[in-house]
């Protein structure tokens, strides 16, 4: 009797329920995030997807094999040459490290996993890690169900899986858990005010520093959030101890890591925490002094302290300034520039202009990207400012700077999309919430407590589970206000269309990253009619080719894109990659690709260059080949050697970029033109077209006949997605590319070398031949003694 | 390729000092009556069948006759075997020997299956296979040539006897001979025929050379590793990887992918091949170090599994791929046991392509955990090298790997090993116990985190709120039990006013009362408890008691009326009324309990 009572007790009590609920909601979006992620994995195959991810993995896996310090001290001298590229001082070893944690982890309990296998699946696993730490963001800035929500969004949320299915093993991938963790964390040192979540967020803030440069981010908003708190008059100790236990561990901390170094002391773009970290403590200082300062009054007090604290900011504003100017602190950087003028990028940085991912947004993207939750949005923003306090603040904060640099780049999308599904969770949230509580049977609910009580957990809808809920709340905040009673009927249908909406998004989502993001890029399928599947794997069959069947040190010039794809899986040394670290080196590379074949032929002999490779998509109709990037090239080699390559020269008169018989004359015969279409020109594709149509751009090409002085084909890959040419070694003689000009006359005189003649010992000309007793002759040229006497 | 032949000499030596049956004479009293050669030239082996006859020429019988290898290819020697004409599938015992006065000769001595006597005769078919004898030339060619190789050979049987008789068939792989040795030779469409040639001595050379275009694919494993993991759950796991050449005439200039997709040339290079895999294999993988290659084909059949691989790039002369092809089988097939003794019996080497060449093999054999008293038996001479450990999932101390390693193989040598060992049943069941051991270990782990408190310093508030939260449970039940209690005097009533018995009326009242007053006490007492904690708490229990002596009223009330009723001294009608209102009163009080409850 007892024991059953027991039970009872313990299933109807409903703080067991509900974290039972909530810890197994918390699995299953869990589960959800990973799973969603494998589409490419299942598809294709455990593989690293595009171009930087093959990076990371090259170098996790010369951590793995060479320890730790031996990959801070990694100089990579196949990379960039012949420069190379320190490798341990200009990456953010972050994932790396994670990922050989992992493996270190796995491998010492004898779980045999191959390091691919750990690059491969470390996004999806931190997906699942973000939902997590969206989940304890949300509850900590508004309720429990709203987090439960915010976690499912994020997890199957398309903006984010786009940087982060199976494979696309990127910095991206574990840093916006570090983004939100350490957002979460901050979130809970403001309301708490303690040292020990201060150091968390510290360590978090480290964590992020280490995985991402988008960490700036983060150290511009936490100071950010403090100096509106400040304007708002919202100051308290809290925020005071928080902030500085944060700010100076977190600027110790960042600069641990060897990339970062000094430059959260030297650049601007760190000087806004530091700013903010000195007015903080005047605003302290001021404080204290009031307390000592009772004589004063009032108002004169107030106006006062507005004025020391007028005059600290300004001190603080003019401090940076000065030593802005004086060169101690570097100015912002291009690529900050970039984020407040669009244009800036594309007239003085062409090659971060050049990169698809950091254009401006559509707005079609963001539908794509987000979906419903681009419109709910709005409305969690407006819910938290109707209940503002410290941290929703904060929220706020974040949702209009993201907002902002996500309508700047493509790519900043990302930074945008955990606040949207916050925000939406919490509309959602408190829709759901207004009309999916059943509280008819209930005569007398009126306490706002127990009301209040409910908040966010929508899915407890039986009340009987809420009789004594209070003991487990910990959120509390001001009463929702009398419920106005609703139809059953109006609750009904409002719940059906929200639970359609979020329906119609969990389809979007899957759909989106079936088609849209689940393609490795390295391995492309086709389907047929029938619908069976092509896969055109050209890409690894010409870099597999390299690796096997190449001197292990040749080296291949390709434009930078390709860069990091021939390190890691051809194992060849490259001259420029998509570090872009040096914009001379590429645009050298540029300017090989955009000059004709001698021209090119004197760099490549310059650099050193075995073998060069281009993407070529004429045969198969793939658009992102090199071709259709060339006009990148020329501008990025245009803007190092403004005399030798000019942009207008690749135009036709007209001024469009043409590769049939209209293209203009250099461009048809420049080096990338002629070795994406070598011997095209006798391909026959199709019976309806005519030979050396290019099937990309529709036309039939210009230049058939092509033919190479100092190259020669070494590999096409099956659908010539690839093309590698071998640059020949110099001949002992160079040959004339024209025949000799004969001509009737003959030369007057034949040569002979004077050193093989009688007098070996040489010969001034014209000199006087004086013989003792003889008048000097009248003819006395040597050479054409012999000729005349024949004569 | 010298090393495999030294390795053949060392080898044979150790087997010369160790056994000196091994060692002897040649016999001079045999005599070779007729010799037919068929040299096979039409892949990129040689394959010699010969066939002797052979004579007894002296007077004591003997048991075995002695091979001779032609000096110009013994470094290319991969197999040597012998069957007697009569009986094909009896293989007859071919071991290497030395012999006084021809130590640079590699010697191969013949057992009979029955001694030849003097006089006699009989009939040998002898078989051998030799790798990379035929060498391109030119060693270079363009992707539109053909390929021509050249074969150096001897003209005659070299045989340490007398041959009285011999011809030479040599096929070739085509028809377009560049040249050949012109010595008594007759062309007939793709082979010449040389002989016969009467009376030749022993160990006579005399050179044959034939230069010729071979286009078959000259493919050669230069590396092959063979992992067989063997797991007592049921299965073995297979995984082999291949470096593999084309070794052929190389490529001169450049490849072009325009004339080869026209299939006008490259007629030498290799653009797939067929690797027959045994017929139970399972989840087949084709892949290298960049993932899997896409380019491949697997057909079942009855009894094989047939995988078509293409390298990611058609192998012209000199280039190489590397790659690896991995399988499970089901382990009754191949793993015997009696006990716990264990008999693995598997291909030492399996079919990689037809006429395929093996450079250099090692075979790796990953036993379980615990295998002890490891044998391993060969059909033909290996080196076993020291074993070693290797660790996987949930393995403590290690699987040992048996190893061995042979070079220069070709088909001939897919044959079965046969690797014994002894293996403890219990063992099977130390991984799972592990996995279980873990999981409780942290189970209990959890459970005592979660019960004990290890916090430092002790937090009053939450303390104070888990207690009262405790309290609260207690009382919770105690009201529960005594609302219960109201049901039952309800009960009790109703029971008493259709049976009228009012003895068992009171008792069970009587009862009723005791434990009522019994949970009111156990109330009061947790309110007393709660005062400790929060006195507003306590109130809310206090009026909850006078919630609950208003209902114990009400009862009372309500129990005399139906005492009343039963002893006749009120109308029903008039019962009825008074009773309405006061179940009314009753379910008043009962809500604002339940209100009052749930405030707490």
């Amino acid at each position: 009797m007892a024991g059953e009572s027991n039970i009872r007790t313990a299933l109807s009590n409903p703080a067991g329920w509900q974290s039972l609920l909530s810890f197994s909601i918390l699995a299953l979006a869990y589960l959800a995030a990973f799973s969603s992620r494998l589409f490419a994995v299942i598809r294709f195959e455990s593989i690293i997807h595009e171009f930087d991810p093959w990076f990371n993995y090259r170098s996790t896996h010369h951590l793995v094999n060479y320890g730790f310090y031996n990959f801070l001290n990694w100089f990579d001298e196949r990379a960039w040459y012949p420069l190379g590229r320190i490798v341990g001082g200009t990456v953010y070893p972050g994932l790396m490290v994670t990922a050989g944690t992992i493996h270190w982890l796995l491998n010492s309990l004898h779980i045999t996993v191959h390091i691919r296998d750990v690059c491969v699946f470390l996004a999806p696993t931190f997906s699942g890690l973000t939902s997590i730490a969206t989940y304890l963001l949300t509850k900590e800035l508004w309720s429990q169900g709203a987090g439960l929500l915010a976690a499912c969004f994020i997890a199957i949320v398309p903006g984010y899986i786009s940087r982060s299915v199976a494979g696309s093993y990127d910095n991206e991938g574990i840093a916006i858990f570090a983004l939100l963790f350490t957002y979460f964390l901050w979130v809970k040192s403001v309301k708490t005010g303690s040292i020990f979540w201060a150091g968390c967020t510290a360590l978090a803030y480290f964590y992020m520093v280490s995985a991402w440069g988008g960490y700036v981010y983060i150290i511009n908003l936490i100071p950010l959030h403090v100096f509106v708190l400040l304007l708002m008059g919202r100051f308290s100790y809290r925020i005071f101890v928080a902030y500085c236990a944060f700010f100076i561990l977190g600027l110790l901390l960042s600069m641990q890591i060897p990339f970062v170094g000094f430059q959260p002391i030297r650049t601007s773009e760190h000087m806004a925490s530091a700013g903010v970290f000195a007015l903080l403590i005047a605003y302290g200082f001021l404080k204290y002094l009031h307390t000592h300062l009772s004589s004063l009054t009032k108002s004169e007090m107030r106006s006062l302290f507005f004025f020391a604290v007028a005059a600290s900011a300004a001190a603080v504003l003019m401090a940076v300034v000065y030593l802005t100017y004086a060169g101690y602190v570097a100015p912002w950087s291009g690529r900050f520039y970039s984020l407040y003028d669009t244009g800036y990028a594309k007239i003085h940085i062409p090659i971060i202009a050049s990169v698809s991912e950091h254009q401006p947004t559509t707005w079609v993207s963001f539908f794509f990207d987000l979906h419903v939750l681009v419109c709910t949005f709005p409305a969690g923003v407006w819910f938290c400012i109707k209940k503002i306090n410290d941290e929703r603040v904060f929220i706020v904060l974040y949702a209009i700077s993201a907002s902002y640099f996500a309508g700047v780049m493509v790519r900043l999308m990302l930074t945008l999309t955990p606040v949207v599904c916050i925000l939406s969770a919490i509309a959602f949230s408190n829709v759901l919430e207004r009309y999916l509580v059943d509280d008819t049977p209930k005569v007398h609910h009126i306490e706002d407590e127990s009301e209040d009580d409910e908040e966010g957990d929508k899915r407890n809808k039986s009340k009987d589970l809420y009789d004594k809920a209070g003991k487990v709340r910990k959120i509390r905040h001001e009463p929702s206000g009398e419920p106005e009673s609703l139809g059953g009927n109006v609750k009904t249908i409002v719940v059906m269309a929200v639970m359609m909406i979020l329906m119609m998004f969990a389809v979007h989502c899957t759909w989106v990253t079936s088609n849209a993001y689940s393609s490795p890029s390295v391995v492309l399928a086709s389907y047929n009619h029938d619908g069976s599947r092509n896969i055109l794997d050209d890409f690894r069959e010409a870099y597999y080719w390299l690796r096997q069947n190449t001197d292990d040190h040749s080296r291949v010039m390709s434009w930078w894109d390709y860069g990091y794809q021939i390190a890691g899986m051809a194992n060849r040394t490259t001259l420029v990659d998509n570090n872009t670290w040096n914009n001379s080196h590429i645009a050298l590379v540029g300017k090989a690709m955009s000059s004709n074949e001698t021209r090119a032929y004197e760099i490549m002999k310059a650099l050193d260059v075995d073998y060069v490779l281009v993407i070529f998509g004429g045969v198969i109709g793939y658009s992102g080949d090199d071709i259709n990037k060339f006009l990148w090239m020329v501008r990025i080699a245009e803007g190092e050697h403004p005399k030798e390559i000019r942009e207008g020269d690749y135009f036709t008169p007209q001024g469009e970029f043409r590769v049939d018989k209209a293209g203009s004359k250099t461009l048809l015969n420049c080096l990338m033109y002629k070795l994406c279409y070598y011997r095209f020109g006798e391909m026959q594709l199709d019976f309806r077209t005519p030979p050396g149509f290019d099937r990309t751009r529709n036309v039939e090409i210009g230049n058939k006949d092509i033919s190479f002085q100092h190259l020669e084909e070494a590999y096409t890959t099956e659908h010539w997605l690839v093309r590698i040419y071998k640059v020949k070694k110099q001949d002992n003689r160079v040959r004339l590319d024209h025949t000799v000009r004969k001509t009737d006359i003959k030369p007057k005189t034949k040569f002979t070398s004077r050193k093989s003649g009688k007098r070996k010992r040489g010969f001034i000309k014209n000199k006087m031949l004086i013989k003792k007793g003889k008048r000097p002759s009248s003819k006395n040229k040597k050479p054409s003694r012999k000729t005349s006497s024949k004569k | 390729m010298n090393r495999a032949a030294y390795e053949l000499v060392i080898f044979g030596a150790l087997l010369a000092s160790c056994c000196t049956a091994n060692q002897g004479a040649i016999g001079g009293d045999l005599v070779n009556s007729a010799v037919n050669r068929q040299i096979d030239l039409t892949s990129q082996l040689a394959k010699f069948t010969t066939t002797i006859t052979l004579e007894n020429a002296g007077k004591t019988a003997t048991t075995s006759f002695v091979l001779a290898i032609d000096p110009s290819l013994r470094d290319r020697l991969s197999f040597i075997g012998a069957t007697t004409k009569d009986d094909e599938a009896e293989k007859l015992s071919v071991t290497q020997t030395t012999v006084p006065g021809r130590t640079t000769d590699v010697l191969f001595r013949v057992d009979l299956p029955k001694a030849l006597g003097a006089g006699q005769s009989t009939t040998v078919n002898v078989e051998e296979a030799y790798t990379h004898a035929q060498t391109p030339y030119p060693a270079q060619i363009t992707q539109a040539e053909d390929q021509l190789v050249l074969f150096k050979g001897n003209l005659h049987f070299y045989s340490p006897y007398k041959t009285q008789s011999e011809t030479t068939t040599v096929k070739l792989a085509s028809n377009k001979i560049e040249s050949h040795t012109k010595t008594k030779a007759k062309v007939e469409d793709s082979s010449i025929v040389y002989g016969p040639f009467e009376n030749v001595e022993a160990f006579s050379q005399e050179k044959l050379q034939i230069h010729y275009e071979n286009n078959t694919p000259f493919l050669a494993v230069t590396s092959l590793v063979r992992v067989i993991e063997v797991s007592h759950w049921g299965n073995i796991a297979v995984e082999e990887t291949y470096d593999v050449r084309h070794s052929g005439a190389r490529l001169k200039g450049s490849f072009s992918r325009y004339d080869y997709q026209r299939q006008l040339d490259g007629r030498s290079s290799v653009k797939s091949f067929k690797t027959i895999l045994p017929a139970a294999a399972r989840d087949v993988y084709y892949r290298d170090e960049i993932g899997n290659i896409s380019t491949s084909n697997l057909n079942e059949q009855d009894d094989a599994v047939e995988l078509e691989l293409r390298p990611r790039f058609p192998l012209f002369g000199g280039w190489k791929t590397h790659y690896y092809i991995g399988y499970n089988l089901p382990s009754y097939e191949y793993l015997y046991n009696s006990g716990d003794e264990y008999a693995l019996q598997m291909r030492f080497v399996d079919h990689v392509y037809d006429d395929q060449v093996i450079d250099d093999i090692t075979v790796k054999i990953i036993l379980p955990e615990g295998s002890k008293n490891v044998d391993l038996s060969v059909p033909f001479p290996v080196d076993r090298h020291p074993d070693e450990l290797h660790f996987t999932y949930l393995d403590t101390f290690g699987r040992p790997v048996v190893i061995a390693h042979k070079s220069n193989l070709v088909e001939q040598h897919i044959q079965d090993f046969t690797l014994r060992y002894s293996f403890q049943k219990l063992l099977l069941l130390q991984e799972p116990l592990l996995v279980v051991f873990a999981f409780y270990i942290l189970f209990f782990t959890v459970i005592i985190y979660v019960r004990l408190d290890f916090a430092i310093s002790k937090d009053e508030a939450s303390e104070s709120r888990m207690r009262m939260q405790g309290l609260l449970d207690q009382l919770q039940a105690a009201q529960d039990k005594r609302t219960s209690l109201y049901q039952r005097y309800e009960d009790a009533i109703a029971k008493f006013k259709s049976t009228k018995d009012l003895a068992g009326f009171t008792g069970s009242r009587k009862k009723i009362d005791a434990e009522h007053k019994e949970l009111s006490s156990t109330i009061k007492e947790l309110q007393g408890k709660l005062k400790l904690e929060s006195t507003d708490m306590a109130e809310k229990v206090g009026e909850l008691q006078k919630l609950d002596s208003n209902l114990k009223d009400q009862i009372v009330l309500s129990i005399s009326l139906a005492e009343k009723v039963v002893a006749g001294k009120m109308g029903k009608q008039q019962y009825i009324d008074n009773e309405k209102v006061y179940s009314a009163k009753r379910e008043d009080i009962m809500g604002k309990t339940e209100t009052l409850l749930s405030s707490l």
